[in-house]
This record gives structure tokens, C-alpha cells and sequence, in this order.
């Protein structure tokens, strides 16, 4: 029960025409055991001896996608809560306990809030397993116990911060925010973002941590994955130990409903007069199938083949022959119900019009479709190398862990991890040209102008019937 | 792309990259479990702790005198091959600042009758992870690729390196990209206060009192001449390691190493060791660098002239732990959990040859920026001036030494621990003993290593905020002597 894989043999090195070379993906395999506590929780186990480092790692199925109107951003707000303490741990023992016994903060211990769920992970040394377990556990189970208006007061400060420095003073910064507002209707789960606007944040509640608490923070609503350096055996017990006393929650009310039509319907353009920004920058962003589509890999691809890299076509129009961007980018954010986000961007150069970028950025994209083999083929090279890379990693962001948790979670099969890589060699030529076709269409796009300004900011927004 | 595991989502902590700082694993004395309660209320003992030992490093050398160094890791069909040059921007003059990192860019763009494009679409093609660049210390060329097409990799990255076209035809592009670029960070209120703070704690001649990619004056005036000299000049196997790590036999590690660079013949005079000469200060210095709107200041304090070939490194590096190098450290309890003022405060030892730099540094809310930097002073003063407690220092040692093995999971995790060797000038085998060293390190020897290196009433103060709301509580606060400098470097009143 090791990681393990067979590598496919070596390609001729003569070749001239690297391009020729799709190549197939290697087979590994992610083994794991599964079982179910009588209170619903789920637990995956994942033995790898190769280091002796353990990693425990939570997802919650709770994401900012489930929070009321009014109350954006709560769901990161109380993963912060997470960290401030429990029945048996005081405010501060959590990092305390954790980075004494080797864990490094942020990349080992942190938790991170999404649109779709809420995950917590220790990586650690192997001999420290049941700490990080019995820590977890004691949030699981009695987080709200020592729950105090000061800790929230200064976690609500802590928030406003990390707003200010990743949003608010930041050039550029509200482009997620913006983005989502214009590709999804008012109140859907999607139109708000996840960190939240700072008049929500200053109206939540003790009492508001407290329901939230109870309503998703439950054994039942988790799936707890121990993964590295264990003794399956050894490992189960001191999940029974910890985790087995903790009651069922009720059953967590059901999601609203995410979905939308195919397509946006009109195009949405909005400009931004941005004092931070050095230079204009264009964000192209469309409707597309969710993460739980049959389509989802095609919609990466997409991605990677109009701005992934050098070799993109955005980058190869925009940066080399036009020069009219220094920079330019292509991805989807993954958002697992009802429709996902595909998003291009591309940044101009400082003193520049912001005209001729946006021109040749629509140009470009007005034209995709009718992709080459070779185009696709660097595309997943591209995406077979990633997914592998990540893997490198027992806990942490994007680690073996993270992936068979996100495979129980968005899709109920902890196996599929094993099957991401055979998803990607399926995709045709057909199934990319398609998508592209349905989804990269003026009336489905939201057209988002930063233009820099020395002023303060100011917004005009317009909606376009092409 | 399915980019949502690096960014666009909100996260407990984020630790900005102040300075690597490099640890290893020990095995240190454990308690003995105790009987566990019933229901547990404290924290449950660890148990027996598994050793860790660092990779073997092997080494060889080709004919034309380039040093590899090999580290196998065989867990997944991933090989990282990284070449770097002592021909980083500290080598470059005043006058060319940001040539070595020019030259970096341009080595994508063409070899033989390969175009940039070309490049980069055979690199795609393998799926391999290829850039090529240049930072403080080195000039590199970097890929990271699965292990059946890692040989075309880094055959075809090797050519970029050794036999460059350097086009003029696309010299004036990827030099707008690289103004552009400084632009971009410069538009950041952490660019500004981090060069601002180099400009200020070292000396006019030091390389590091400039930053790696030139300014807008320097980059602007550099032409494809100066890089074609520069490669030249520069860019030899005698000056340059290639470092192979992952799943990769040493006989084809030899075999690919020598086949990409086995015909590289350029040689270079062997060049002095880079001085950094920090500037002469007697009292605490206060730079306001204006940046309007912001609704946070970055703030940093700090100091000059740290080595890691210093006997007292391993001390440095403890007490750095200490004060800022986690989340449970003194400038993040105080300046985040206590004070709400930010959302991390961290310390950093920035390490370069020479002599680099021991700085504090955290983004704060406008309104708290005068409190903050009392703050983040009295924390610098406190670590200076009075003893560290014995438990404290433990737990924070013990967090480098046990947590390195997660450091070095990946490949890039391990030729990264290995880079900083080469640069600062390290033993290879430094990692099998210095875990040992960091256990030893004492209270005391994190108040020698104090009294003799820090020097809170003098030290350099940045803060680039919006100052029209900042500059007069900072000015109350009576610091040091107050100086404004435009974003440019240049002091204005």
C-alpha cells in the first residue's frame, strides 16, 4: 500500500519534432482504505513510508457558496475561528503545539476557505500523528465552548486585513470579485466572493459563529484523511479514540440551487479606474461547465491552449506579434456546482491604451476554435506534468491528501485521483473545438477593463448586446 | 490550467518569503509517554520519532570543468535539472543594473534556428517546467519535467543556455517586458519598502543596495550588445553547477549531463569574492516612501551585514525563529493575535554573499502604522536586549529541526536546500550536521549572537503607506530621523 508507478519507456531522443510526442500519461496510483464512523465520518487512509511525515488533513463540506445574504465571507471567518482554541486548547496552543512538534506554519498548518468547502491540515512528523488528531478532533467537537467576542473581534480584524492585502491594496485586486458579480446572477451562491465585504464582516455575530457551528461543523459533514508515514491499524485506533465519541450532526440543510443558464446571455463589460494600477490590464472571463462536468477537462485544456504558457495563443498574438501585453494567463477556477468561471487575461504595457489590448484579446478569442492535435497535446503534457508535480507532497496544498479529499468530497469517490489523468488522455480534439464553440461566445463573456488612474477610484459599467 | 490551489482563495495564514532559512531533522530526546486519561485534555505524547537522513549528495565533474551534483529521489517519475552561474546581478556593474537579468530573459528566446516560440512550444510539448533567469546570486536555467522526456528537457534547456541567439529582433520586446515588470512591483507597497531598505542599510558600492532587476533608468539604457558581452563574458562551465535531483539512475544522470553540456567550451577568469559593504550608521534611520490611497503600509526595520558562513549563522537562524520565522513567533503573536493590526508579521534572515540582511516586516492597516512600527521595534529591542526563555527557544529550534523533512519532499524542495548551499558558500554535507548544531544552540547563544549583531537604536526603518494619513503619527512617534524618499530612491525632504 505505497505509492507506486510504472513509468512509460523513454522516447526516442533522436526525434527533431518534439511536437509529435503526445505521449501517454504514467500510471500511479494513489492506494487508500476507507472507513465510515458510526457518526458519518469518513476517513481515507494512505501509507507512504518514503519520509517520516504524516499528514492529516480535513475537509468540511462547507464553502462560502452555503452562506446567507448579509452575511458574506462568513465561512472564512470561522475557518480563522478554527485556530483560536477549544475545550482542552487554549487560544494560541493550536499553531504552539503544532510548530513545536514540526510543523511550518502556513504551508503544513494552515486552513483555506473556497466557494465549495473548508479545509484544515497539519503536516507533520510521523511520531506527532496524534496530535494533530486529537487537535482537530477537540475543534471538531467543541470549538464553540470557549468562544469569546474578543477572539472574534480580533479575527474579524485579522480578516479585514487580509482583505486590504490581497484585495483592497492591491492592483488589480477586486478582479475575482468583479468577475464573479457579472458571470453569476444576483444571489446565486456564486455572485459574492469568498473573503467576503468588509460591512458583512463587521456585522457578524458570536451567535452567527456559533449556528454556523452547529449547522456544518459535524462528523457526518466531514472526510478526515491520514495519509504518509502510518500504521493503517495504529492509525484507526487513534481515530476511534478521538474522533468516535464525536456525536452526528443533523443533516446540513441542501445546497441552494446553483444552476444557470449555458450561457450568461448578454455581454457584460465593466471598466475599472484603478489608482494602483501601473498599467491597463483586460480580464476575459466566460460561463463554463462545472468541475462535476464530463466537459471539465476539456474546459482546462481550453484554458491552457488559448493562455497557459508561452506557447498559447494569447501569448503568442498579444505578447510576441502585437506586443501590445507583457503578460497573459489562462485557467478556470475549478467551482465544483452549476457553472465555473474560465478566465483569460492579459496585461498591457504601462502607458499603454488599454483599446488595443482589449481589441486583440477579443480578436484572439473570437477565433478559437478549429485547435490543432499538436496544440492539445502540449496542453495535457501540461496538465499530466502538474497533477504529478503536486503529488510530491503527502499534506499540505494540493498534496496527495488534498486531492483524495477533494475526490470524496465534490464526487463521492476517494479513488478519483487515480482516474484524473486517464480523464485528460480521453479528451478530443471534437470535445475541445466543441466547448470552446458552445461557451467562447460574445454573449457569454464578461469583459473586465482596468485602466489605471491617478485619481481615486471610480467605476462605469456597461452592459453590450453584440 | 485549474488554477484554484494557488490563489483565489482565502486562507488562515500566509507566510510571505522573507529570506530562506534552512534547517534539518534531529533526533531529539522525547518524553516518555505517561498513562492517557480517559478523555484527553492534553496534548497526547508523540512517539517514537523515525529518523530522517538527508539524500545522499554525490558529485562529479565534467571535463570542461561544470560540477554536477546528483540527488536521487525516486518516489515519483519527476527529475529537476537546474544549471546556475555565479553570474547573478551582483556581478553586474552599477551602471548595468538589471543585465544579468535581462540576459535571463532572453536565453528563452532563441537558440540555433530555434525561435523563442519554438522553444517554448517543444518545451510544452514535453510538459516540462522551463524557465531561465537570473536573481541576486545566480543566472539559471531550470527544468522540472517528468522522467521519460527529462533528457530532451534539459538537452534542449542546456542549448539555451550555452549557445544563445540573443535576437535583436526580440531584444526591444523582452526588454519593455522587463520594465514592465518593475514596474508591476514597484506599484506594490512591499517593492517599495524593500528596496527603499536595501538603498538604505548598504553602502552605494554594495550590489545589494540595488535590486536584482535594475531600475527604469538602468534597464532602459541597456542594449543587446551589453548582453551578447555579458553571456559571453560571463557564462562558462567552470563558473556554473548543474544540479540533477529526482528519479533519475547516476549513470544517466552522467549521460544527460554530458550530452547537454559535455560540449560547452567557454571558459572566464575565476572572479573575487563579492563584497557587500554595508553603509556606516549611527542612529535609527526613518524612510517614508509615499504611495497615495494605500489602505496599507508595509513596514520593515532591520539591519545589514549577515553571512551564513558566520560562526554564529546557526544562533542567527534560532534566534530569527524566534522573533519572526513562524506563526507562533514574537512579531506575529503581537503584531496579528494581540493587536489585530495585520494579517502576519514575520522576521527573515535575507541571506547573499557578502553580507545580507536581518529585517522584520508586516503590512498593516493605514490607521495602525504608527503603532505597529512601535510594535515591531520594541520586539526587535526586546530580542536584542533580554534573554529568551528556554522553552520558547526549544519549541521554536525544535519547529526547523523537525519539520525539514516536509521541506524536502519534493525535488524542487531539495535542489532549492541545495542552491543556498552553493551560493552562501556551504559544505555540501552541511545538512547531516547542522541539525545537530541548531539542537545545541542556547539561550546564551542567542544573546551573544544579539548583543553582538543587532543594534535596535540603530537600525533602518521603512514604511510605504500613503503618508498624507501616516507621516505626522509617525513623526510623533520620534523613531529616529525622518527622512522621505520618492519611489525612485531619492530623498526629497
Amino acid at each position: 500500500m505505497r505509492l507506486r508507478y510504472v513509468a512509460v519507456s523513454l522516447l526516442c531522443l533522436a526525434t527533431a519534432h518534439a511536437g509529435a510526442q503526445s505521449g501517454k500519461s504514467p500510471e500511479l496510483r494513489i492506494d487508500y482504505t476507507r472507513e465510515t464512523l458510526p457518526n458519518g465520518l469518513t476517513v481515507l487512509y494512505h501509507v507512504d513510508h518514503s519520509t517520516p511525515v504524516a499528514a492529516v488533513l480535513l475537509w468540511y463540506n462547507v464553502g462560502s457558496k452555503m452562506e446567507q445574504p448579509g452575511k458574506t465571507g462568513f465561512a472564512h471567518l470561522f475557518e480563522h475561528m478554527m485556530f483560536k482554541g477549544s475545550k482542552n486548547v487554549a487560544d494560541g496552543q493550536h499553531w504552539a503545539l503544532l510548530e513545536a512538534a514540526g510543523g511550518r506554519a502556513g504551508a503544513d498548518i494552515n486552513g483555506t476557505t473556497s466557494w465549495d468547502r473548508t479545509n484544515y491540515f497539519e503536516q507533520i512528523p510521523s511520531n506527532q500523528l496524534e496530535l494533530a488528531l486529537w487537535l482537530e478532533s477537540d475543534r471538531m467537537g467543541t470549538l464553540t465552548e470557549t468562544l469569546t467576542q474578543e477572539k472574534l473581534d480580533n479575527q474579524r480584524e485579522v480578516v479585514k486585513n487580509e482583505r486590504r492585502q490581497s484585495v483592497d491594496n492591491q492592483p488589480y485586486g477586486t478582479w475575482v470579485e468583479k468577475t464573479e458579480e457579472v458571470l453569476f446572477p444576483d444571489n446565486h451562491p456564486y455572485h459574492h466572493s469568498v473573503i467576503g465585504s468588509m460591512t458583512d464582516l463587521s456585522n457578524a455575530s458570536v451567535a452567527d459563529v456559533r449556528s454556523f457551528f452547529k449547522t456544518y461543523y459535524a462528523p457526518n459533514n466531514a472526510v478526515l484523511v491520514v495519509a504518509g508515514d502510518i500504521d493503517v491499524p495504529q492509525a484507526k485506533a487513534m481515530v476511534q479514540k478521538y474522533f468516535g465519541p464525536i456525536p452526528a450532526g443533523p443533516t446540513p440543510p441542501p445546497l441552494a440551487n446553483m444552476r444557470v443558464p449555458t450561457i450568461v446571455g448578454q455581454e457584460q463589460r465593466l471598466v475599472v479606474q484603478d489608482a494602483q494600477a501601473p498599467a491597463p490590464a483586460i480580464f476575459v472571463s466566460y460561463r463554463v461547465p462545472s468541475a462535476k462536468d464530463s466537459r471539465a477537462p476539456a474546459i482546462s485544456l481550453l484554458g491552457d491552449i488559448m493562455g497557459g504558457g508561452r506557447s498559447s495563443r494569447l501569448y503568442e498574438a498579444l505578447v510576441r506579434r502585437q506586443q501590445v501585453a507583457t503578460n497573459v494567463a489562462g485557467f478556470n477556477f475549478g467551482l465544483a456546482d452549476g457553472a465555473d468561471m474560465l478566465v483569460f487575461t492579459a496585461t498591457g504595457k504601462p502607458g499603454s491604451s488599454p483599446d488595443s489590448l482589449e481589441k486583440g484579446m477579443l480578436a484572439e478569442l473570437a477565433g478559437a476554435s478549429s485547435f490543432t492535435q499538436s496544440e492539445l497535446d502540449r496542453a495535457r503534457a501540461s496538465e499530466r506534468f502538474a497533477f504529478v508535480d503536486g503529488l510530491q507532497t503527502t499534506g499540505g496544498f494540493g498534496g496527495r491528501a488534498d486531492r483524495l479529499a477533494e475526490g470524496w468530497t465534490f464526487f463521492h469517490d476517494p479513488n478519483h485521483v487515480n482516474k484524473v489523468l486517464g480523464e485528460f488522455d480521453r479528451v478530443t480534439l471534437a470535445d475541445v473545438n466543441a466547448v470552446a464553440r458552445e461557451r467562447l461566445v460574445s454573449t457569454n463573456r464578461a469583459v473586465l477593463v482596468y485602466v489605471p488612474a491617478r485619481k481615486t477610484a471610480a467605476e462605469t459599467s456597461s452592459t453590450r448586446t453584440p | 490550467m485549474h488554477r484554484s490551489q494557488i490563489s483565489n482563495r482565502s486562507r488562515v495564514f500566509s507566510q510571505r518569503n522573507v529570506g530562506r532559512v534552512v534547517a534539518a531533522s534531529l533526533v531529539v530526546a522525547l518524553a516518555v509517554a505517561s498513562d492517557v486519561a480517559r478523555a484527553q485534555t492534553v496534548p497526547p505524547p508523540p512517539g517514537a520519532l523515525r529518523p530522517y537522513i538527508f539524500p545522499a549528495v554525490e558529485q562529479f565533474q565534467l571535463d570542461n570543468g561544470l560540477k554536477v551534483i546528483l540527488v536521487q529521489k525516486h518516489t515519483l517519475p519527476v527529475v529537476e535539472g537546474r544549471l546556475i552561474i555565479d553570474a547573478g546581478a551582483m556581478r553586474e556593474p552599477a551602471a548595468k543594473s538589471g543585465l544579468a537579468s535581462l540576459t535571463g530573459r532572453l536565453l528563452s528566446e532563441g537558440t540555433g534556428a530555434m525561435t523563442g516560440a519554438d522553444i517554448a512550444r517543444a518545451m510544452d510539448a514535453l510538459g516540462a517546467q522551463y524557465s531561465t533567469g537570473a536573481g541576486f546570486s545566480t543566472s539559471f536555467a531550470d527544468v522540472v519535467a517528468l522522467k521519460n522526456v527529462f533528457p530532451q528537457a534539459m538537452t534542449l534547456a542546456a542549448r539555451t543556455v550555452v549557445a544563445p541567439s540573443l535576437p535583436a529582433s526580440e531584444f526591444g520586446r523582452v526588454k519593455n517586458q522587463a520594465l514592465a515588470a518593475y514596474q508591476q512591483s514597484h506599484a506594490r507597497t512591499a517593492g517599495l519598502a524593500s528596496d527603499a531598505f536595501i538603498r538604505a542599510a548598504f553602502d552605494s558600492t554594495a550590489p545589494f543596495s540595488r535590486p536584482a532587476s535594475g531600475n527604469l533608468t538602468t534597464i532602459g539604457a541597456l542594449t543587446r550588445d551589453d548582453v551578447v558581452n555579458w553571456h559571453r563574458t560571463m557564462f562558462a562551465p567552470s563558473a556554473a553547477t548543474l544540479l540533477i535531483v529526482g528519479d533519475i539512475a547516476p549513470a544517466e544522470a552522467r549521460s544527460v549531463a554530458q550530452q547537454a553540456f559535455g560540449t560547452w567550451t567557454a571558459s572566464r577568469a575565476v572572479l573575487p569574492a563579492v563584497t557587500n559593504p554595508v553603509r556606516p550608521s549611527t542612529a535609527t534611520r526613518v524612510i517614508l516612501v509615499d504611495r497615495p490611497g494605500s489602505v496599507q503600509s508595509s513596514i520593515v526595520v532591520g539591519q545589514a551585514g549577515f553571512r551564513a558562513n558566520d560562526p554564529d549563522y546557526i544562533s542567527m537562524v534560532a534566534l530569527n525563529h524566534v522573533l519572526g520565522g513562524g506563526f507562533s513567533s514574537r512579531m506575529n503573536m503581537n503584531l496579528r493575535e494581540k493587536h489585530g493590526y495585520t494579517y502576519g508579521a514575520f522576521s527573515g534572515l535575507d541571506l547573499r554573499p557578502g553580507a545580507g540582511a536581518f529585517r522584520v516586516n508586516s503590512e498593516v492597516r493605514t490607521s495602525a502604522t504608527d503603532s505597529a512600527l512601535v510594535e515591531a521595534i520594541g520586539e526587535y529591542r526586546r530580542i536584542a536586549t533580554e534573554a529568551v526563555p528556554v522553552s520558547e527557544l526549544q519549541s521554536m529550534v525544535n519547529n526547523l529541526v523537525s519539520g525539514f523533512p516536509n521541506s524536502v519532499q519534493s525535488v524542487q524542495g531539495l535542489s532549492g536546500s541545495l542552491q543556498s548551499l552553493i551560493v552562501w558558500g556551504l559544505p555540501l554535507d552541511f545538512y547531516t550536521t547542522y541539525r545537530e548544531k541548531l539542537s545545541a544552540v542556547t539561550p546564551d547563544d542567542v544573546k551573544r549572537v544579539a548583543a553582538s549583531k543587532l543594534t535596535p537604536d540603530n537600525v533602518i526603518v521603512v514604511v510605504a503607506g500613503d503618508l498624507s494619513k501616516i507621516e505626522a503619527p509617525i513623526r510623533a512617534r520620534n523613531l529616529g530621523t525622518v527622512e522621505v524618499w520618492d519611489q525612485n530612491g531619492n530623498k526629497v525632504r
